[in-house]
C-alpha cells in the first residue's frame, strides 16, 4: 500500500535544466561550427558538472557524487577523445572501443545502483512527507517566525555526529556554527543552488536548529509550505518537524541510521522527486 | 514636578534670551514686557509670552497696573532658584496582574517581518506595514533582547494562545522586565501583530 501523499506532485524540471541545457549548447555548436567542436564544447560542460559533483562530495561527504564526478571526468576525455578521431579522419581503434563500452558498462551499472538505492537523492521531499504524516487537521496559519520546539538532552558530540550523517545521506545540507548546528533539507530540484549558499545565507529557507545547550529550533519556508496540497496547521507541522529531526538524532545515537533510511525509502517516492 | 511643567520649563529656559530676560528679573524690582522688550531688543510678543510662561509656572509673580491709557503687567520674581527635579520612577509602569494573564498569540495573516538573529534563538526587529494604497508606511521596531526571546516564543497563529506572563516564563524572561515586554505587546496589539483572546 502506498502512503498517502500530503505534497503536491513534483512537477518541477528544475533537476533537468543543466542537462538541458548541456544538450541544447550542444546541439548548437554542433549545427554552428561541427561535430569536433561540439564534443569539445560538451566535454568542457560535463567536466564543469563533475566539478559540482566533486564540490557535493566535498561539502556532503556523499560517495556516491564521487562516483558521478568520475563518470563525467570519463566522459568528457571520451568526448575528447571521439573528437580528435573525427578531426583527424580515423576510425576509433579496438582499444578505444573497449575502453568506451567497458567504462559505459562500469559506470552504468554503479549509476543504477545509485539511483535504484537513492544514495545520490536529496531527500527533502521525504523529510516534508514525513514531518506533515501526522498533522491531520487543515488550518493554514503560516508564519515566518521560527517555531521553538524544546529542550533535548543530547551532547555536543551527538549532534555533530548526527550532523555528518545527515550531511552524507543528503538528509539535509548542514551549516556549523560555534554555538549551534543547522540542518537544511532540500529537495530534488534545488540541489544546484542550495549546497552554494554560505552560512548566514539559509534563513529564508527551511531550518532546524540544534544549539548546543539543547534548544531545537524550526522554520519552515513559504515555499514549502505551499507546497503541501491542503493548508495544514502550521504551528503542528513545525513542531512535527522538529520532532522528527529528534527523532532522528535519537535513532542515529542508538546506532540505527540505518532505520532513518528506511523510513525514507518506505514513501517509495520517485528518484527525481 | 511633573514631566509636563519640567519640559515647560526646560523649554522657556533654552530660549537664548532666557538668561537675559532672568538677569532683568533679578535685578529689577518689577518690570514689564515692554521694558524688557526694548531693554533686550526683542519683539514684545517674545517678551510676553516669556514671562507669562514664567508667570504659569509660578517663578513670577504679576500685577496688573492700570496707570496709563491701557492697563499692563508687571512681574515680579517670586523664586530664587529654579530648581528641575523630577521623579521618573512616576511614569515607570508597575506591571499589572490583568495585563500579564492576557492570552496573546499572533495574528493569522499579521503581514509583519521578523529578523531572526544569526544564532535562531531570538527575533532582532519586526517590520510592520500600516495604512493603505499611498499612505502605506513601513515601520520597523528594533527589540530589545528580552523582547526578541518573547517574541520567538510568542504562539502561532492558530495555536494555543499562552498567557504573557506565560510566554515570558517559556521565554525565560525575569518578570522584573514585565514593563518592556508589556509595552511591546501593546504596540504590536496596536499594529495587529498580536491578538488578544481574553
Amino acid at each position: 500500500m502506498y502512503p498517502i501523499r500530503k505534497l503536491k506532485a513534483d512537477r518541477s524540471i528544475g533537476g533537468l535544466i543543466p542537462v538541458l541545457g548541456m544538450l541544447a549548447i550542444f546541439g548548437l555548436s554542433t549545427l554552428l561550427f561541427d561535430i569536433t567542436v561540439g564534443l569539445l564544447i560538451g566535454a568542457v560542460m560535463i567536466w564543469i558538472y563533475g566539478l559540482y559533483c566533486l564540490f557535493v562530495f566535498l561539502r556532503m561527504g556523499n560517495l556516491g557524487y564521487l562516483i558521478v564526478c568520475a563518470y563525467c571526468l570519463f566522459l568528457g576525455v571520451m568526448a575528447v577523445l571521439t573528437s580528435q578521431n573525427i578531426e583527424g579522419g580515423r576510425d576509433p581503434d579496438i582499444q578505444f572501443r573497449v575502453a568506451w563500452i567497458s567504462g559505459v558498462i562500469f559506470f552504468g551499472v554503479l549509476l543504477i545502483y545509485l539511483a535504484v538505492t537513492k544514495k545520490i537523492k536529496w531527500r527533502g521531499r521525504e523529510i516534508f512527507e514525513l514531518a506533515a504524516a501526522p498533522v491531520e487537521s487543515a488550518g493554514d496559519g503560516y508564519t515566518p517566525r521560527p517555531r521553538p520546539i524544546g529542550k533535548v538532552e543530547f551532547s555536543k558530540q551527538e549532534i555533530l555526529a548526527f550532523a555528518r550523517f545527515a550531511a552524507k545521506n543528503l538528509i539535509s545540507i548542514v551549516y556549523y556554527g560555534p554555538r549551534q548546528v543547522t540542518f537544511v533539507p532540500v529537495k530534488m530540484g534545488d540541489e544546484y543552488t542550495h549546497p552554494f549558499r554560505l552560512r548566514g545565507s539559509y534563513h529564508e529557507a527551511t531550518w532546524i536548529n540544534f544549539d548546543f545547550e539543547g534548544e531545537v529550533s524550526v522554520h519552515i519556508a513559504q515555499k514549502d509550505y505551499l507546497d503541501y496540497q491542503e493548508p495544514l496547521e502550521f504551528d503542528k507541522l513545525c513542531e512535527s518537524l522538529g520532532q522528527l529531526f529528534i527523532e532522528f538524532v535519537e535513532l542515529q545515537n542508538k546506532g540505527e541510521g540505518v532505520r532513518i533510511i528506511d523510513r525514507m525509502d518506505a514513501l517509495r517516492l520517485n528518484y527525481f522527486s | 514636578m511633573d514631566f509636563q511643567t519640567a519640559a515647560r520649563l526646560g523649554s522657556l529656559l533654552a530660549k537664548d534670551y532666557a538668561e537675559d530676560i532672568f538677569e532683568l528679573l533679578v535685578n529689577y524690582q518689577a518690570i514689564s514686557a515692554s521694558e524688557v522688550a526694548t531693554r533686550l531688543d526683542l519683539h514684545i510678543k517674545t517678551a510676553q509670552d516669556f514671562l507669562e510662561g514664567l508667570a504659569e509656572l509660578g517663578i513670577v509673580s504679576k500685577e496688573e497696573i492700570l496707570e496709563k491709557k491701557r492697563p499692563y503687567y508687571r512681574y515680579v520674581l517670586k523664586q530664587e532658584r529654579i530648581q528641575i527635579d523630577i521623579d521618573l520612577m512616576e511614569i515607570k509602569r508597575k506591571p499589572n496582574p490583568d495585563h500579564l494573564s492576557m492570552l496573546i498569540r499572533e495574528r493569522e495573516n499579521a503581514g509583519a517581518r521578523f529578523s531572526v538573529a544569526r544564532s535562531d534563538d531570538t527575533i532582532t526587529s519586526v517590520t510592520i506595514w500600516s495604512g493603505e494604497g499611498r499612505e502605506r508606511e513601513e515601520r520597523k521596531i528594533k527589540l530589545t533582547t528580552p523582547q526578541g526571546r518573547f517574541l520567538y516564543h510568542l504562539p502561532f497563529p492558530k495555536a494555543e494562545p499562552l498567557s504573557v506572563g506565560g510566554v515570558m516564563q517559556k521565554a525565560g524572561i525575569a518578570e522584573s522586565l514585565a514593563p518592556e515586554i508589556l509595552d511591546l505587546v501593546q504596540l504590536l496589539e496596536k499594529y495587529r501583530v498580536i491578538e488578544n483572546l481574553t
